[in-house]
């Protein structure tokens, strides 16, 4: 057995003496493989849940009588979000960002009823993921398994018997970092068999799990060594250990949760409540199709007249109410765009802000490698925004269309006593509606997403592996 | 694994020390240090504190480097290649650091797996009794070992260790008289299988028990040298007259 192995060995020997030792990396091997659990029943759950409601809501749709078109555009539908496999390793801001919509004419409305909402403020603390485990938890873990691993031979004067024995420095350094990679990845395995577990899920993408697994590894990896480095350079156990929970209580408690209040004050975003009042004062210039002096609808209306050389809606060939509520759809689309584009602007100059924080701390690298790489981060709830409201538009245009062409301008403007029946329009039309399918992102494109959170973390670890080295040149030197 | 080692010219003594110098500032703590040890002798060091004693043993172990002179380990260069003297060396501090979370068997076992000489239980056992730890000791692990007890491991692992050389700082302090005097005996099993020994030591009267030859180091350097002789072996009590008043001096 070579040397390094020798001393790996022997670390693990001491660790698994040590009762206190024991019970933690026991501790963490339970939370991994409950949070697992739970976390992958939670997310079958979800899915079959919300699978169960878009299908009753597609199903009322299409089950409405015969009606007129517009009653449909404020019938609406709700549409939800279903989660990916990868969901139940990381769900990111699922349950922050809400994960329903309901989809009506004139207006987009924003997603509702995240789980957080839902439940009580315990849950805002961390929910219990796999993912949650091994940023958090297993950082801690190592940190009191390893810190005493060089410093402790220091202390001891076992470092020089160490020597003594014809062993180099390096040799000692490789044997313990040996040993911690060891347990960090039987830490990890409960985890890594979940992934595999979720490989094994239809729609599961091989490449962004990879991306999560080197990731993940790598995290682990750079903290077995921070703890190493660190238990080299300080002399004493227990110095070493109150820097390291020091720095754990920095890199991922602290800054992970400072750094969205910082975003969140260089970069303030409008509420629910602002963003309404605002679309609602450009919405007042923007030009009232029921008002005849309303100068861009006159003008609108005129021009209409024009391409079909009639000189009155009623001599038009198609419903003039119909084409008007296409063009109000038209503006009003634009100008709910107008306001998602700056929230989103203001949303990517956040998260990168949080980014470039993440540059001091793996945990939020890895944080939003690991989302991203999952299609549960922000990008992945963008996506779902910007599709549902593609959808809500063609919906509510192809109703507006079936009222522009199935009900004449007459019938449409009639109240005698048959008019209410003359309005409506075949049951069968919403039935042909094609349903929202929401069309993620192929594997590659997740893994470019997480590729700078990858590189984050990956030079964490290039940085700390050079310090090690260098403290091991001198380790023992004192 | 594979070492670099800087051989120099063969020499029949597996100790050299020739003219060592090593001032901290103005502080000589080798001052001109000569010293052979020759394969299958020991030689005892004696000195007051500061007189460089503890430092000899560690330029020999490769943790301190000196300014000039020649130092070799069966002809290695402690300073150029440490792993490879230390290699040669069994040493046996006066603090012997041992894991307290390993039984003593398991301690040496471990040891001597590092050191590339593993043996089986019983050569480790054997050793054990041999250093006088009891049996029912073997098996325990070192968390509530005396002093006296680990010194026991730690001359086992070296005794265990069939290297050319042997240092010895202080081996017997914390040992008790008939502890001591088992201790000697095992010191002339070594030297009888061919190995160099070492030995700084304040015990005058062990010293004058088992060493072939006493050095007198004073001031960074050997101020005296008697070798044993005659039934006697030396005259103990001119020995601890010398020690006592520091009147070694170098000889005119």
């Amino acid at each position: 057995m070579s040397v390094v192995r020798l001393i790996a060995r022997d670390e693990l020997r001491l660790m698994a003496r040590n009762r206190v030792a024991v019970i933690a990396f026991v501790l963490l091997i339970l939370l991994t493989l409950v949070a697992a659990a739970s976390a992958w029943t939670h997310q079958r759950g979800i899915a079959t849940l919300r699978a169960r409601h878009a299908h009753a809501a597609e199903a009322a749709f299409k089950g409405q009588p015969d009606r007129h078109p517009h009653r449909m555009v404020h019938y609406g539908t709700f549409i939800f979000r279903p989660l990916g496999p990868l969901a139940a390793f990381d769900p990111g801001v699922d349950a922050f960002t809400g994960n329903s919509m309901f989809l009506e004419g004139h207006r987009q409305n924003s997603a509702n009823f995240g789980d957080v909402r839902q439940s009580s403020l315990l849950v805002r603390f961390g929910q219990l993921t796999p993912a949650f485990v091994l940023q958090v938890v297993a950082p801690l873990m190592l940190i009191f398994l390893g810190y005493g691993a060089l410093a402790r031979e220091t202390e001891r004067g076992t470092l020089r018997l160490l020597m003594l024995q014809g062993t180099s420095r390096g040799q000692v350094v490789g044997g313990k970092l040996l040993a911690l990679g060891t347990v960090a990845l039987l830490g990890g395995l409960p985890a890594m068999i979940g992934l595999v577990a979720i490989a094994a899920e239809p729609g599961a993408l091989a490449v962004p799990m990879l991306v999560i697994a080197l990731g993940y590894a790598a995290y682990l990896a750079l903290w077995a060594v921070l703890i190493l480095l660190v238990s080299a350079l300080v002399g004493r156990t227990r110095d070493a250990l109150l820097a390291l929970v020091a720095l754990w209580a920095v890199t991922v408690v602290l800054l992970p949760r400072v750094a969205p209040d910082l975003a969140g004050a260089a970069v303030p975003l409008r509420n629910r409540l602002q963003t309404e009042v605002a679309v609602a004062r450009d919405l007042r210039t923007m030009g009232d199709s029921h008002n005849p002096d309303d100068p861009h609808f006159a003008r609108f209306k005129q021009a209409v007249l024009d391409r079909y050389g009639v000189a009155t809606v009623e001599q038009l060939p198609i419903n003039y109410k119909g084409i008007v509520a296409i063009e109000g759809e038209r503006l009003t689309a634009s100008l709910y765009d107008r306001h998602a584009k700056a929230s989103y602007a203001a949303q990517a100059r956040q998260i990168g802000l949080v980014d470039r924080v993440g540059l001091l701390s793996p945990a939020i690298a890895l944080r939003s490698l690991s989302m991203a790489a999952a299609g549960t981060g922000f990008a992945g709830h963008r996506r779902f925004l910007e599709q549902a409201e593609a959808y809500r538009y063609a919906l509510v245009q192809r109703l507006n269309r079936m009222q522009m062409e199935a009900v004449s301008y007459a019938d449409d403007g009639a109240t005698d006593a048959g008019a209410d029946r003359r309005k409506r329009v075949a049951a069968h039309n919403w039935q042909a509606v094609p349903d929202f399918r929401f069309v993620g992102p192929d594997g590659h494109a997740l893994a470019g997403d997480a590729l700078p959170g990858l590189a984050v973390v990956l030079g964490w670890l290039a940085g700390a592996s050079g310090l090690l080295a260098l403290a091991t040149r001198r380790l023992g030197a004192r | 694994m594979t070492h670099a080692e800087t051989v120099m010219p063969p020499t029949p003594d597996p100790i050299l020390i020739e003219d060592l110098m090593l001032a901290y500032g103005a502080q000589r703590v080798l001052d001109g240090l000569s010293l052979r040890v020759p394969a299958g002798s020991i030689t005892a060091l004696l000195g007051g504190n500061g007189a460089g004693k503890s430092t000899t043993l560690s330029a020999l172990l490769g943790f301190t480097r000196t300014q000039s002179g020649t130092i070799a380990v069966c002809g290695i260069d402690p300073a150029a290649d440490p792993d490879g003297a230390r290699r040669r060396i069994a040493y046996l501090p006066e603090n012997v650091a041992l894991y307290e979370h390993l039984t003593a068997v398991e301690n040496a076992d471990y040891l001597l797996a590092l050191s590339g000489e593993r043996q089986g239980r019983g050569a480790i056992t054997d050793a054990l009794a041999a250093a006088g730890l009891q049996e029912r000791a073997w098996d325990q692990r070192l968390g509530g070992f005396s002093k006296g007890m680990r010194q026991k491991v730690a001359i086992a692992v070296a005794l265990l260790r069939r290297v050319p050389v042997l240092l010895l700082d202080e081996p017997t302090s914390g040992l008790d008289p008939r502890a001591t005097a088992d201790f000697n005996g095992l010191l002339v099993q070594v030297r009888a299988r061919g190995t160099a020994v070492l030995m700084v030591t304040h015990d005058l009267l062990s010293a004058a028990d088992v060493a072939d030859r006493i050095a007198f180091l004073e001031a960074g350097r050997v101020a005296h040298e008697v070798k044993a002789s005659g039934p006697d072996r030396f005259d103990v009590r001119a020995l601890h007259a010398r020690f006592q008043t520091g009147s070694a001096r170098i000889p005119a």
